[in-house]
Formats: structure tokens, sequence, C-alpha cells
């Protein structure tokens, strides 16, 4: 079978469990006697398991095998959870995600078998559990195969397949049971179909289902008297299964017992005509290269996907929520109505007056529509954070260990949206800010306990949205940024003399940090040291039209503020006007707009400011800024525009307002991209280019 | 333009060129970079660019920067009339780019031996951007090395 087509899909859910398995297990370290969380890693990792074996991976396939078997002894009480374990779990799953990488650019899964690791597995395994499941199974399951009617043992007359017989083999031989079972239903059950998946879910949270008697399409479309049979392979007793299955309502009993493939084999060899209709059963035996019994079609098989997919197969995708997707269907319809109504305006020839009148009607509702289209589409290219921020905890684990030093994450706003792109490309920085923080931060526990913190360090991740932005902080309660180390260090390297070094601000000097190959550890480690980190965050960030703020206080720690747009194409925007010139400020950076007379400027520091509500303001007179012509008359009154980053006002001084537009940003071209007041033009109504002024670059 | 070379029958090695001039010296630029030109439009000054761009023009709803040569190569400035006209050149690196020359000419097919390329005798001077004088007949044309002018973009 042809699976090529489900890689996309593949590479998206194991994405999703890799995740699920590594939080689980990192609430697993914490809680070892959570059953639920053992529960939870133990479906991931069946899961896992299922998917590698349906695509054909087999090394991936046998890595999550094993460890589900551990899983199942975990969550049996024949393991304990150690940190050694722990270490290995994440060790196995580092491999997985290997493997991942491996098909995500080959569209095959590479040759490494990770024997080392399947070999630590299973010596864990070894050393610690006693007993085969096996035997007390078989003790078990006698009394209730004495009290069924050996007639109602449906199970042992299913035609078998050499391919499920196969599995059923590998299965045994793999330690696992391989259980027959017919489920009764009551007779006067309504839902015969519902009944039947319900046992499906309670039968696949302990095995694998190998076959299906009848198939499980006719089951599904209820073409079944009143019972049907199944074979599975689990690893669990019978009894629990058996409760489980009883569990579900209607049933009227389950004859069940162990079976194996060698009672199968016979039949099968009488009757291999009627095989067929049993292989389309379930999705695993699409996976059935796996069996030994079939090893020639395998090996064309792989060798022809090898052939015919060896490229990389990352196609970019966004799951979008189908409600998101009708709004969107409804607006373009309502787009079109809009559209034929101008047509109809354009092609009648009743009264100009009336027809003026209707026309502009109808460039409201134009208006209108692109408006909510422009918010629509947006909503479908915005993606929660969470997808970048999930693998933080478990980094921070790993820095804890190898920097020897306690800490602990703590994060908030995961469900906070970004545009796609913003989301994709957040990743790096943000885990540049984190390793920053847990490696120069976080002071070690000696000294942490010498000045009275707790030994354990934290660091806060915090996403909210402000506005048109969305802010990212990174907070620390380390030791903070050294100023005068970082000032010492700067004239160490020449960046600025004594004197001068003298005057900066504690802003200008934390600067500095941001600047390429300045690192302030001492040592060079592999988290960082190497001076190749705030300025690559700071230019990354940068690049996708946002800001990094740093606030420090020394002792008490240091917060990275990571100010980014919510959208990067279309915005709101405030039409000013300078001179003959026109530019555009983003609506959600605006406080207010004043009229201020010129009496009222006062100065500070020989600088412009204005008093208003309490707040002092200073102000900035745009045309200065933007070195536009000098005006011949001096009005009275000024117009300001109030704009607010964080805490911080600012007053922008303009000669006329336009008015409020959505604006469509367009870049300037990298040739002239070193301009920091200016973060892109927009194309105007009449064809002329209107600049877009950065209001965070003002500050 | 291969069909063109094929009705001239002559040697293949023939590259065509759009003569413009600029003040009072014609300059060839290589058709191969030359999107479209356009007439005049309203520029919008961009505050702070580098001195040498004046601004940026709307291109149907692209926003493509403007830059002068009369300015990169240290000459006045330009003073736009009826003639002026902007060549648009692609490049691989900044997309779009828009030049400002005085008039457009002729376009021109010169071969190889026909550019006389030993005429760098100021290579020293940074703001020479001419890699060759092609003859068309009695006229001399100066080829700009568009590469050199539009790499310098980066730097600047």
């Amino acid at each position: 079978m042809d699976v090529s087509q489900y890689l996309d899909i593949f590479i998206d859910e194991t994405n999703g469990h890799i995740q699920d398995l590594s939080d689980s297990i990192m609430i697993l370290e914490k809680e070892p006697e959570n059953k639920d969380v053992i529960n939870e890693i133990f479906r991931a990792a069946h899961s896992l398991k299922g998917m590698a074996g349906t695509m054909g991976f087999k090394k991936m396939q046998r890595l999550t095998h094993d460890m589900e078997n551990l899983f199942s002894e975990i969550r049996n009480d024949n393991i304990k959870v150690n940190s050694a374990l722990i270490d290995i779990l994440f060790n196995c799953l580092d491999a997985i995600e290997e493997y991942l990488e491996t098909v995500k650019a080959t569209s095959n899964e590479g040759d490494n078998g990770n024997e080392a690791l399947i070999q630590q597995l299973n010596d864990f395994l070894n050393g610690n559990h006693d007993a085969p499941a096996a035997e007390p199974a078989e003790n078990e399951a006698a009394p209730v195969k004495d009290d069924a009617d050996n007639a109602d043992a449906k199970f042992l007359s299913i035609d078998v397949d050499d391919i499920t017989c196969g599995k059923m083999k590998e299965a045994e031989q793999a330690g696992q049971n391989v259980y027959g079972l017919t489920v009764h239903i009551q007779k006067d059950c309504l839902l015969k179909a519902a009944r039947a998946f319900l046992v499906f879910k309670a039968i696949e949270d302990f095995g694998e289902i190998l076959v299906y008697s009848p198939s499980s399409q006719d089951i599904e479309d209820e073409k079944f008297d009143l019972d049907f049979s199944l074979i599975i392979c689990s690893e669990s007793q019978l009894d629990p299964i058996l409760a489980a299955i009883k569990a579900v309502s209607e049933i009227e009993k389950v004859d069940a017992d162990k079976v194996s493939y060698k009672d199968f084999e016979e039949s099968e060899e009488e009757k291999p005509q009627e095989t067929a209709v049993e292989e389309t059963a379930a999705p695993a035996p699409a996976s059935a290269p796996a069996s030994k019994t079939a090893p020639a079609p395998q090996k064309s098989s792989s060798s022809n996907k090898a052939a015919t997919t060896n490229k990389p197969v990352t196609a970019r995708t966004v799951r979008v929520d189908i409600e998101k997707l009708d709004a969107l269907m409804n607006q373009v319809s309502e787009l079109i109505i809009a559209k034929n109504s101008l047509v109809s305006i354009s092609d009648s020839e009743q009264n100009s007056e009336y027809n003026s009148q209707t026309f502009h009607d109808q460039i409201e509702y134009l208006e209108r529509i692109t408006t909510n289209l422009h918010e629509s589409v947006m909503k479908v290219r915005m993606v929660p954070i969470e997808s970048v921020v999930n693998k933080f905890p478990r980094m921070i684990r790993d820095l804890s260990r190898k920097l020897n030093k306690p800490m602990e994450l703590y994060m908030s706003g995961e469900e906070t949206e970004l545009d796609r792109t913003v989301v994709d490309q957040i990743g790096d920085p943000l885990q540049h800010l984190l390793r920053n923080s847990a490696d120069h931060g976080i002071e070690s526990a000696d000294e942490r306990r010498k000045i009275g913190k707790p030994e354990t360090g934290s660091i806060f991740l915090k996403a909210f949205q402000e506005g048109n932005n969305v802010i990212i902080e990174v907070r620390d309660d380390g030791a903070g940024i050294n100023t005068e180390r970082v000032k010492a260090k700067a004239i160490e390297r020449g960046l600025v003399t004594e004197e001068q070094a003298e005057n900066l601000s504690q802003k200008e000097i934390i600067d500095f940090l941001f600047m390429p190959s300045f690192s302030m550890a001492k040592q060079i480690t592999d988290i960082s040291g190497r001076g190749v980190g705030l300025d690559v965050v700071k230019s990354n960030i940068e690049a996708l039209g946002g800001d990094v703020e740093v606030k420090s206080a020394m002792g008490q720690g240091t917060t990275f503020i990571v100010r980014l747009p919510l959208t990067l194409a279309i915005i709101q925007a405030l039409m000013v006007e300078v001179r003959n010139e026109k530019y555009a400020i983003a609506l959600g950076s605006i406080q207010n707009i004043e009229n201020i007379s010129v009496n009222d400027i006062k100065y500070v520091q020989a600088k412009e400011v204005i008093h208003l509500r309490g707040l002092v303001i200073p102000l900035i007179r745009l045309d200065e800024l933007l070195d536009s012509a000098p005006k011949e008359d001096n009005p009275e009154n000024l117009t300001v525009v109030v704009v607010k980053k964080g805490d911080n006002y600012a007053g922008i001084v303009v000669d006329n307002l336009i008015g409020q537009q959505e604006i469509v940003i367009k870049s300037l071209g990298k040739c002239i991209d070193n301009n920091k007041i200016i973060n892109g033009a927009t194309i105007l109504g009449d064809g002329e280019v209107a600049l877009i002024l950065d209001v965070n670059a003002i500050f | 333009m291969a069909e063109e070379l094929t009705l001239d029958g002559v040697e293949k090695e023939k590259v065509q060129y759009i003569v413009v001039s600029i003040g009072n010296e014609h300059y060839g630029l290589d058709i191969s970079y030359v999107d479209n030109i356009v007439r005049m439009c309203k520029i919008t000054r961009v505050p702070k660019a580098p001195f040498h761009y004046i601004g940026i023009i709307n291109l149907r709803g692209e926003v493509v920067p403007l830059m002068s040569l009369r300015r990169k190569m240290k000459l006045d400035d330009d003073v736009f009339t009826d003639l002026s006209r902007i060549i648009i050149l692609k490049t691989d690196e900044q997309g779009l780019i828009g030049v400002v020359v005085d008039e457009v000419k002729e376009v021109i097919a010169l071969s190889t031996d026909e550019i006389d390329h030993n005429t760098k005798s100021s290579n020293t001077d940074k703001d020479n951007y001419i890699n060759g004088i092609g003859k068309n007949g009695d006229e001399l044309i100066s080829i700009f090395e568009l590469s050199s002018i539009l790499d310098e973009v980066e730097a600047s």
C-alpha cells in the first residue's frame, strides 16, 4: 500500500504525540505515582507505535514498541520511576524525533537502529521484571472458559490470512499475549455498531486488534447478528480486558481465551480464497510488511518508495478550525453579492441622484465585507504560540541538569495567538533568551542560598496581547545584569572610552549586550557564551517587525520583553500629514489625539514636553525627525498624536490629520531597510505611496 | 532577442544594451537586467534613506525603491523632464530597483569586440561603475557595470 499520501498527517500527528509524551514524562518525573499520567503516556506511545507501524517505519515502531513495554510495566507497578529511567525515556524521545526529522527530509526513516537505546530499555525491563505475564493470564482465563459454552467461542473459527498470522506470531514472540474474543450483544440492543465500537475502544486501550470477524467495515455497518469475534494482542492479562468490555452496556457476555497462531495456520491453508475479506479490515494489516511471512513484497515496496518519494516532504500546513473556514466562505459570498450590486448600479440608467446614493451604500457595504474578510483570513493564519513554547519545559529541565542549577520554568499565555510566520520564527530567539536566563541569569544553588533566595531558580515565560502587539516576557529571578561588568567589558573591547562610559545610562549599557560577539559569560559552554546570542535574537525579532527591551535589577533578575506585531500584512492606521508628505501611524499604538497650544509646551532638560492629565509626555517634532522642509508659519496650536509603548508615552507633532484607514503593509526592500523610523510603505487609494512610521523606534 | 540576432545574421555573442542619456553622456544598460521602462511618476521621499535613493514609487501595486545614477556618480542632481524615464531593473537579491535616466535613446546590440574594456584606468575611483566603452558608429557609450551598482546597494 502506498502510504506516502498520509505522510503529512503522520508527521503532524507524530509531532503532537512526541509533545504529549514529553509533557507527560516531565510530569511523571515530578509525580512518579500519578496513574493518569502513566496512562496518558501509554496511550501516546501506543498511538506512536501504531502510526509508525502503519507507515511501515519499522525501526521507529520497534523503539516505540519497547518504550510501550516499559510503560506498561510502570503501569503495572513492576518498575519504579527514577531519574535514570526518565533520562532514557527522554533519549528515546530524541531518537524518535530524529526519525521524524529523517522522515521529513527523505520520507524514509533512515538506518539508525538505536540498538543501544533499545538495549537500555530492555535492560530496564528485564532487570525489574520478574514474572512473565503469560502464566497467570492462562490460569485466570481458565474459569472464564469454563462457564462459556464452547459453541459460543466463535473466535476459534475465524479465518486468518497469513499476514495476520505472522503478526500474531510476532506478537507472541515479543512476549505479548494473543487472545481470541467473541462478544455477544443483548438481543434488544438498538445500536449494535455503537456498542461494537465502544468495545473496540476499550480493547485498544490494552492492545491491538489483529482480526475482526466479520470485518470492521461490516461491523460498523451493523452487518452482523448478535455476536462478533476478534483476535487481539496485548501485554495485559485477560481479566482487565474482559472487565473493560463488560463495562460497555448492553453486552450480554464475552467468551475469551488465549489463542496461538498455530491454531489458525491450518484452517487458513484450507481456505486460502476467503482470506481477502479479512485483509481490508484493520489499518494494521496495511503495515503487514512487518510480518516475517511476507518478506519479499516488503522489500520491493520499500525500495519503490525510496525511488519515488525520496524528496523533502515537509509541506507547510496549518490546521484550520472548520468554523473559521465557514465564516470565510460566507464573507466571500457576500463579497460576490456586493460586486453584483455594483455591477447592476453601473448598468442601470436611472436618475443619477438615486444612483450615487445606492452606490455610496454599496461601497460602504463592500468596505465592511473586506474588513471582515481580512479579519477572517488573519484568524485563519493565527496559531497559538503553544506549538513553539511547548518544547521549553523539557529544554529547561535538560539545562538544569547540565548546568547543575535547580530551576523551574513557569509558562503562561501559551494560548496567545500570533501570525503563523511569526510563530514559526520566534522559536529560536525565545530559546536563546531562555538559555540566556538559565546560564547567565540564574545563580548556582550555593550562591542563591547565601543571599537568601530559594535554591530553585525560577524562569517565567509569559505571553499576552497588548493592542496590536503580542508581548512575550522572559523573566528570571537571578542575579540581574551587572552593568559595571558590562561597562568594563565594553571599555576593554574598545567600544567606548572610560569617560564616555561614565555618562552612559543603564539602558545604553544593556544595549551593549545586543552587539555582535559581545559575550559576558566567563566561560564558554555549549549552552551560551560564544557571543552569538542576543544580537541574533535582536535581529531575528526585528526582522519580524518586533523589538526587544530589557529590564534588569541587580540581584533581583532580568526581564526580556519581546514585542511582536499581531499581524504582518494589514493594519488599521491613522494617516497624518507633515508638510505635503503622508505618513501612517498604526492605530494600535495611538493613545489619543490632542490639540495643544504652543504656550503649554514646557521644557525639561531642554527637551519639549507637555503636561497632560498628570503625565509628562515628551514631544517629538515629526518634521524634524524626518528632515522635512522647515515650516513657514508658526501656528498657535499643535496637533499632537500621543502614542504609547509599554508604559512610555510620546507626543508626535504633525501638521494635519487625514483620517483612519486600513492599510496594506509593503516592505521597502532591502536597500532602504536600514531605516529605523520607517518600517514599511503602503499604497493609498490614489496610487500614491505613503510611509508607515514605526512608533516603537521613536522612543 | 534570439530572433533578432538570427535576423541580423551576425555573431551570436552580441549583447543588447538600452542606450540612455544622463547629462550629455550616453550610457548602456545590459538589457537582461531590465524589467521594464516607465514614465516618471509621483516619488515618495524616504527620510533617512541613503543619499543616492530618491525615494519609492508605486509600480502597479508594488513598492519599488528608486535610485539616482546621477547622485551615485556624484553628478548634478536630477532634473525631471518629459523625457525622463525610470528604468526598472530586476535583481536576484533585492527584487526590483528603479533608476532614473534623462532620456531613453534606443536599443543596440554590441558584440564583445565592440566594447573596449581597457578604459578602466581609474580603478581606484570607487565611484566608477563603468566596465567598458562600447562603440556604436561614431558614438561612444559607457557600459554600466550594473552588478557593481546594485551590489553596493547592500553595502550602503
